[in-house]
């Protein structure tokens, strides 16, 4: 073996560290770098006043490392309060993936002692993810996005969430924020034309802060990483490319992703002040709220329906 | 030393004496986007890696 790690910065911890905090240059041991992660999701769960005592919360979870991390997460810090949670898996119907991913959801529900539900694009249209690819000029990603969307507030609505809670880090929020900026998107840059928010189960994102090296390696040291097929639709080409890029910015600029959504944040309460907030209106179709006439969940299915 | 990346490549790497991020930016490989053990064990990447260590490298980042 050719050298030693140290010992972990944490006072009178003797224990080996396992990683360097870019943040704060902290060396933590795992048992220091998990009290780290929770401590963090802990103030922006309470911070952000994202749950409340006697709130159902919905968490999204796909089976991945990200929201089986966020609901074990969730899980340890709420345990003592009086919430509710309900895990719920959207089945796209993307065969050779999905299975997986949702045993793993089943897994990690099981072992929590978390209510589950999932539900699929077949029960909600009667088409899966792969035949609707077939049919449309859409990029995968969009009707997948769109439908899941739906499904998982449909499904949080159904459970009387107060909250929905995904397992967006730092990485993918970051990523998002500059693609939309890339795309010359001041709609959603600073979200004009969002329908008011009691029309929506209103969503959270308590790991919106952790570093998805962070989140990965939170999962493999509380034993819940399992390497999981990769989505065979993935490669959003913009995403891919932001991502490499951003990689590159952080690792040659650290805290380049923090500082990032600093801004960004600040940018959408600064010029989302200036800006008239949306008004509710709903689909004709299907009665769901939506950003002005037919929502798109119905523009996609009925391009659907005429092939 | 030799260097698994998950799921099935392998380097073998002559090194006597690097930090585990030498050994990355050596194979092309962003630190940002790994986790990286030694003979099993999880390691920081300022750690001194070389000789018969084992070094598997987790890549969680994908493509999509």
């Amino acid at each position: 073996m050719a050298g030693e790690t140290g010992r972990c910065s944490a006072p009178g911890c003797t224990e080996p560290p396992i990683t360097v905090l870019r943040g704060s240059g902290e060396r933590l041991c795992a048992r220091h770098f998990t009290a780290s992660v929770e401590r963090r999701v802990r103030e922006a769960v309470e911070g952000g006043g994202m749950v409340q005592d006697g709130d159902v919360l919905a968490v999204g979870l796909s089976g991945g490392k990200d929201s089986t991390v966020l609901l074990h997460i969730l899980s340890r810090i709420l345990r003592n309060r009086p919430v509710r949670m309900v895990a719920v898996t959207v089945d796209e119907g993307i065969a050779g993936y999905r299975e997986e991913t949702i045993r793993s959801a089943r897994s990690i529900t099981a072992a929590l002692g978390v209510e589950h539900v999932v539900v699929s694009f077949e029960d909600f249209c009667g088409s899966t993810l792969d035949s609707l690819v077939r049919e449309q000029p859409l990029h995968p990603c969009t009707i997948c996005g769109v439908l899941r969307r739906r499904l998982l507030q449909a499904a949080a609505r159904e459970a009387g969430a107060a909250r929905l809670a995904t397992g967006h880090c730092l990485d993918d929020e970051a990523q998002s924020a500059l693609m939309n900026i890339l795309n010359g998107d001041l709609r959603r840059i600073v979200r004009i034309g969002v329908p008011d928010k009691d029309a929506f189960v209103p969503r959270v994102k308590p790991l919106r802060s952790i570093p998805e090296k962070e989140v990965t390696l939170y999962g493999i040291v509380q034993g819940i990483y399992t390497p999981l097929p990769e989505c065979p639709y993935a490669g959003e080409a913009l995403r891919s490319d932001v991502r490499s890029l951003l990689s590159t910015l952080e690792y040659r600029h650290p805290g380049t992703m923090e500082r990032t959504m600093e801004g960004y944040a600040g940018l959408r309460e600064r010029v989302g002040a200036c800006t008239q907030a949306g008004g509710v209106s709903y689909c004709p179709d299907c009665g769901e709220p939506s950003t002005g006439g037919r929502c798109r969940a119905c523009e996609l299915l009925s391009s659907h329906r005429k092939r | 030393m030799k260097v698994y990346f998950s799921p099935d490549r392998t380097e073998e790497v002559a090194v006597v004496s690097a930090t585990v991020e030498e050994v990355l930016l050596m194979l092309g490989v962003n630190p940002v986007e790994v986790i990286v053990s030694r003979n099993g064990a999880l390691i920081p990447e300022d750690t001194v890696v070389g000789g018969d260590d084992e070094i598997r490298v987790i890549r969680f980042v994908h493509g999509g």
